[in-house]
């Protein structure tokens, strides 16, 4: 461990760590515009110079690794004046826009400006100008003369999305930065470039001029769009949400988000709905919720529970599931379910169907075997994790399923559970170098789970895991990567069918066939709502998508945003995310509404506050005690024993940009569909 | 019915055709009152003062009296409303019939009763109620403590305005205003009595809860006290019984100082002119000092108010009554019985 | 001073004699007062009166939407919302100035940074109700069509100080 003398304070740091990241370690901040923690060291911006002892010159921390008995000056006068030199340079070409710029406010090149800036400027010539090129995509803007040359956006798409849309154009005054003649940046995590970016050259498009930055209100929370459980910071202005941005966690998103995490949430304001309807003449019509109550308690009472079903959707958050189960199980029904795609998970075995390696465990993988999974699509911050990992160095990855380009190099092994045997018989080269590995790694997607045939297919991935050593003293390298946030919880909590219960399927064929009268659907769109058209069908959720068009009494709830509710992700991790607006028109949150239709059926639970349902849910499992935490699931038999069929592993995901009621009807998301997943269809006269 | 006519109806018309002509210039005069102090403390501040409402301004007190005339009354949900609309209804009703026995000139008095002094006395004394009532019956923490305050001053300075008038009566021998005014036939009663002169025109001050003694209205601790809750036409009554009560106790200072209807001198261009106007302009004298006063002093602070009333004024007064009568007795000047 | 003299000057209340003589004196003093609506008294180019949004002479509204006013404002009083115009440049959908919150501490001019907003001399605009006290960007547009003139020259003035 070097040891260096940083203003006079003697500090240890460890080996490679570079003369920036040490003067962080001591609390001394240095300015910086190129460097990035999780991109690699380019030094061109110059604004990190400090002073170095028996250096000729100033020496650029950033990219000056750490040597013992270093003695460092950051403070001095040559340093200060190197500082506003480098400013004043950067400045020479930098507009002075900032009343116009979206980035004001919180601007990289403003702060520095102002805390190491000269204040005034010696340049009288004309600044140069730079043309746009191209569009970028109906998510990044651009007004490239602000930009100031770090090539922060170039070395992210390179590394972490490993698009590599964007290049250096020029040089010196020329320099420009620039996609490949007018490419849209077509990747899931371009919305991070806007973060990236630290002055105004790449901004956000949807969110171009409508707030200030120091108007808003940040609220911590967690995003529901994937099963990964992103960390996110909600900001508000006014009750309405205008942005949501990225919030650091190293085990879990590390700095980035997906762009349907990050702008899908313009569909909050769209198909909303915001009081209760009931059915009356096959037209819904707005009723108090006393009416709505009303309606459903003359339907529910003295009806057979066994006769009553109860579907969660994928956003729910755990606080309505574990109502929504007792409130079913006051009624004896046994019928309830989280799994809408019908997944065949096993809600006995933690260990079977968690990501047990942690994503952070990604970063130590040296052999990942996916199936039947699009990464890419299915949780792009984990995609960005394996290619970072890949970016280092030392990973080898193979593919069972669909053969996408999934922005690093993969063996492909074959598309149907039939090639499992390659693995398992220990004959493929891709079979040797798991073994070989010292932390191999499998990862399921859930749409492997959720055929006919999920059971066996999750028993077969099972035994690649056990033969290759996956299982083993601190490691565990089986994963099951699902798509759905409410996923983990809900088998958490037991959200599951129980004795003689019914599943998805289940429900849905009794509610063809007359055996299930009523249907309870918690945010539940992704289902055959054709098999529902002879059942009693309430819809509790937050938009008007396929389960309120075929409800009789629609109960209007709330989005993950305007709620505070706790969402276990595909790790096992327990988080819990704060309400950052509130509930639209008369809706309520989610377990409310049931608690006060637990009233209105005579079955009153005994729940009176949010902290009450919270109590519960740590009675019904105690991982719910641990919030942020992660503990180890215990490996075990499951999963089922047969030979899946030999039809082709595919992702469940047939548009990233759409998957769920809030990015269906989002605008943003709309055009990224256009732009990037259907950009040959002809347009129509009727298009747009 | 000549009868009739001659003994009740004429004689009843005829007193009343005398109120009239005492009332109607008076409420003139309490309207131009209002202007006046408006437009004097303004030149004292060399400010303009009203200059908009005809010419001059001279409009503006009819302006505001419609003003008030047109405006909601509101009576307030706790108060109690008989006494609430009485309050003021007395106030004014008092104020004017204080002017009975008041001469404005040799034979011109409304009623020239024997005891004019003491009815003076107690229709002033009387007033006190009016402003307890209101105080009262507005169901105001301000307002029932503007009423306190007023009744603790008129008590007190009362005393020491009974002592002087008590002086005027030893001087005079009688309690007939007339009587009184023509004992100064001589010598205005100022010149003797020149510090009771100036004593009572204090207690006045006082008793009209004039600056510097305007306590019980207290703009800036009361918010104006007992007529806090009042407005429209009951506020107007008040605002009209007092200015109609500064005018009562001019006229009653002219009478028993001024020599009340009587010329300065009489000498020839002097006493031509007739006893109403040199009244009224002895009058206005006064109550231009009740203006000047407002526009110069502060207010005064409650316990100085008591303290001046009762450890000054009325050991003064009572003094002045005992070396008057003294004098009186001595000089063999005193008034006898009978 | 003596005893006798302080109590002699009390008694002959000498000095609420003086303190009355001097407002008597007063009184034929010519009145220091204007004849306001008739007479104005001067205002300085800096006097800040009601509020106007600017255009430049080839009528583009000046304001860009930084929303600087808005953040600089101690009493709240503005609110802004933005959208980018059909031509992509960056323009207030809602520019409302609450007047009865104003303070007319003129820190929304100061923020400025195209002199769009600025306070105009015009401090004669009361009105009948509170709501007509609420202005919005037409209104506030308007204002500075019709006093254009003088706060150009307002500015000019102002400028060799600036």
């Amino acid at each position: 461990m070097p040891k260096l003398t940083i203003d006079g304070n003697e500090i240890e740091v460890e080996a490679g760590y570079s003369v920036l990241q040490a003067c962080e370690a001591a609390g001394i901040e240095v300015p910086r515009f190129c460097y990035h923690e999780r991109l690699s060291i380019s030094g061109n911006c110059r604004m990190c110079l400090v002073e170095m002892e028996r250096a000729p010159k100033l020496i650029a921390s950033c990219s000056m690794p750490v040597g013992d008995g270093m003695v460092i000056h950051t403070k001095t006068d040559k340093v200060v004046e190197a500082r506003a030199s480098v400013m004043e340079f950067l400045l020479i070409n930098h507009p002075l826009d900032c009343p116009i710029c979206d980035q004001g406010g919180e601007c990289d090149l403003q702060d520095q400006a102002v805390a190491y800036g000269l204040g005034t400027s010696r340049f009288t010539e004309h600044k140069r100008s730079v043309q746009d090129k191209g569009d970028y995509g109906p998510i990044v803007k651009t007004e490239m003369t602000r930009c100031i040359h770090c090539t922060r956006c170039i070395r992210f798409t390179h590394q972490v999305t490993g698009t590599a849309e964007l290049g250096g154009i020029g040089r010196g005054d020329h320099m420009e930065v620039s996609t490949y003649v007018g490419k849209a940046i077509n990747s899931e995590l371009s919305g991070n470039l806007v973060d990236l970016c630290p002055v105004g050259a790449l901004t956000s498009k949807p969110f171009a001029f409508s707030a200030r930055s120091w108007e808003l209100k940040p609220t911590e929370s967690i995003d529901v769009f994937d099963a990964v459980g992103s960390n996110i910071r909600i900001d508000t202005r006014g009750g309405e949400v205008m942005r949501i941005l990225p919030r650091l966690n190293e085990d879990v998103n590390g700095e980035w988000i997906g762009d349907k995490t990050r702008y899908a949430m313009d569909g909050l304001k769209r198909q909303r709905l915001d009081k209760p309807y009931v059915r009356r003449d096959g037209k819904l019509v707005p009723v108090s919720w006393d009416e709505a109550f009303n309606t459903i308690a003359d339907k529910l009472k003295g009806m057979d529970g066994k006769k009553i079903g109860a579907i969660a959707g994928d956003q729910a958050d755990c606080e309505s599931m574990i109502v929504l189960k007792d409130l079913m199980a006051s009624l004896g029904s046994t019928n309830v379910d989280c799994r809408q795609d019908g997944s065949k998970v096993d809600a006995g075995v933690r260990a079977g169907y968690t990501f047990n390696s942690t994503i952070a465990g990604i970063d130590e993988a040296d052999a990942i075997l996916l199936i039947g999974t699009n990464l890419r699509w299915e949780a792009p911050v984990v995609n960005a994790r394996i290619r970072e990992r890949y970016y280092r160095g030392g990973l080898k990855v193979a593919v069972i399923g669909e053969a996408l380009d999934l922005s690093y190099p993969y063996e492909h092994l074959g598309t149907s559970p039939g090639d499992f045997k390659k693995i398992t018989g220990g004959k493929d080269d891709f079979s040797k170098t798991l073994k070989a590995a010292k932390k191999p790694m499998v990862i399921v997607g859930a749409g492997a789970l959720a055929r006919a045939d999920g059971a066996d297919v999750l028993g077969g991935v099972r035994k690649i895991a056990e033969s290759r050593g996956m299982v083993k003293e601190g490691w565990n390298g089986f994963n099951v990567l699902h798509t759905a946030a409410s996923r983990v919880g809900g088998l958490d909590l037991g959200v599951v069918p129980g004795n003689n219960g019914k599943d998805v399927q289940g429900i849905l064929e009794g509610a063809a066939s007359g055996d299930i009268e009523a249907v309870y659907l918690l945010g539940a769109d992704e289902i055959d709502t054709a098999k529902l058209d002879k059942t009693f069908v309430i819809y509790q959720g937050s938009h008007g998508d396929a389960g309120a068009a075929c409800a009789d009494v629609v109960l209007p709830g709330t989005a993950y945003t305007e709620k505070s509710g706790t969402y276990v992700n595909t790790e096992g991790r327990v988080q819990r995310g704060l309400r950052a607006a509130f509930p639209r028109g008369e809706a309520k949150e989610d377990w409310a509404i049931i608690r006060a239709l637990s009233d209105a059926l005579g079955k009153s639970l005994p729940y009176s506050s949010l902290g009450d349902v919270r109590n519960r849910m740590s009675e019904v499992n105690p991982i719910f005690n641990d919030y942020d935490g992660l503990q180890a699931a215990e490996w075990s038999d499951f999963g089922g024993t047969g030979e899946p069929s030999s039809e082709a592993l595919v992702s469940p995901i047939e548009n990233y940009y759409m998957t769920d009621p809030i990015s269906r009807v989002s605008q943003t998301m709309a055009e990224c569909t256009e732009a990037f997943i259907n950009p040959e269809q002809q347009k129509t006269g009727t298009n747009g | 019915m000549v009868e009739l006519w001659d003994v009740y109806i004429w004689p009843a018309a005829w007193i009343v055709i005398k109120i009239l002509a005492i009332v109607v210039p008076l409420l003139v005069a309490v309207a131009y009152l209002t202007y006046a102090e408006r437009k004097i403390i303004a030149m004292m501040h060399r400010r303009k003062g009203p200059n908009v409402v005809g010419p001059f301004g001279l409009l503006q007190p009819f302006a505001d009296g419609l003003k008030l005339f047109l405006k909601e009354t509101i009576i307030p949900t706790g108060a109690n409303r008989g006494v609430f609309i009485i309050a003021p209804c007395l106030t004014f009703t008092l104020a004017m019939v204080a002017w009975a026995v008041i001469p404005f000139g040799e034979g011109m008095v409304l009623s020239d009763i024997n005891v004019g002094l003491l009815y003076l006395m107690a229709i002033s004394s009387l007033g006190v109620y009016g402003i307890l009532m209101a105080g009262w019956a507005s169901n105001s923490i301000y307002a029932f403590l503007g009423g306190l305050r007023e009744a603790a001053q008129m008590v007190s300075y009362e005393l020491a305005m009974g002592f002087i008038m008590v002086c005027v009566l030893l001087m005079a021998g009688s309690m007939n205003l007339t009587d009184i005014v023509m004992a100064q036939k001589d010598m205005w009663y100022v010149l003797p009595l020149f510090p009771l002169a100036v004593i009572f025109l204090i207690c006045i001050l006082a008793e009209t809860a004039r600056h510097p003694f305007d306590l019980p209205e207290g703009e800036a601790e009361l918010v104006t006290g007992y007529n806090v809750e009042y407005s429209s036409m009951a506020f107007a009554l008040f605002f009209l019984g007092e200015y109609a009560n500064m005018i009562v106790m001019s006229g009653m200072l002219t009478t028993l100082f001024l020599g009340g209807w009587l010329p300065i001198m009489d000498v020839a261009p002097l006493n031509m002119i007739p006893g109403p106007v040199w009244f009224a302009l002895k009058t206005s004298f006064v109550l231009f000092f009740f203006l000047w006063v407002r526009a110069t002093f502060p207010r005064y602070r409650y316990d100085q108010v008591m303290r001046l009333g009762w450890k000054v004024f009325l050991p003064v007064t009572l003094a002045a009554v005992i070396i008057i009568s003294g004098v009186l007795v001595a000089t063999g000047n005193a008034p006898t019985i009978g | 001073m003596g005893f006798l003299a302080t109590h002699a000057k009390a008694f002959f209340l000498t000095e609420l004699v003086k303190g009355m003589s001097v407002s008597f004196k007063y009184m034929f003093k010519p009145t220091i007062t204007l004849n306001y609506p008739y007479e104005k008294g001067p205002l300085s180019p800096r006097f800040r009166g009601e509020h106007c949004l600017r255009r430049y002479p080839n009528g583009e509204e000046r304001c860009i939407a930084c929303k600087l006013c808005e953040a600089a404002c101690p009493a709240q009083a503005i609110t802004i919302e933005v959208e980018p115009r059909d031509d992509g440049s960056r323009r207030t959908t809602r520019y409302d100035i609450d007047m009865t919150k104003c303070i007319f501490c003129g820190f929304c001019q100061e923020a400025c940074p195209v002199d769009a907003v600025v306070e105009g001399p015009n401090f004669e605009y009361t009105t009948e109700t509170r709501e007509e006290l609420f202005y919005d960007k037409d209104k506030l547009l308007s204002n500075g069509e019709r006093w254009e003139v003088e706060l150009a020259a307002r500015i000019a003035l102002d400028a060799p100080y600036r």
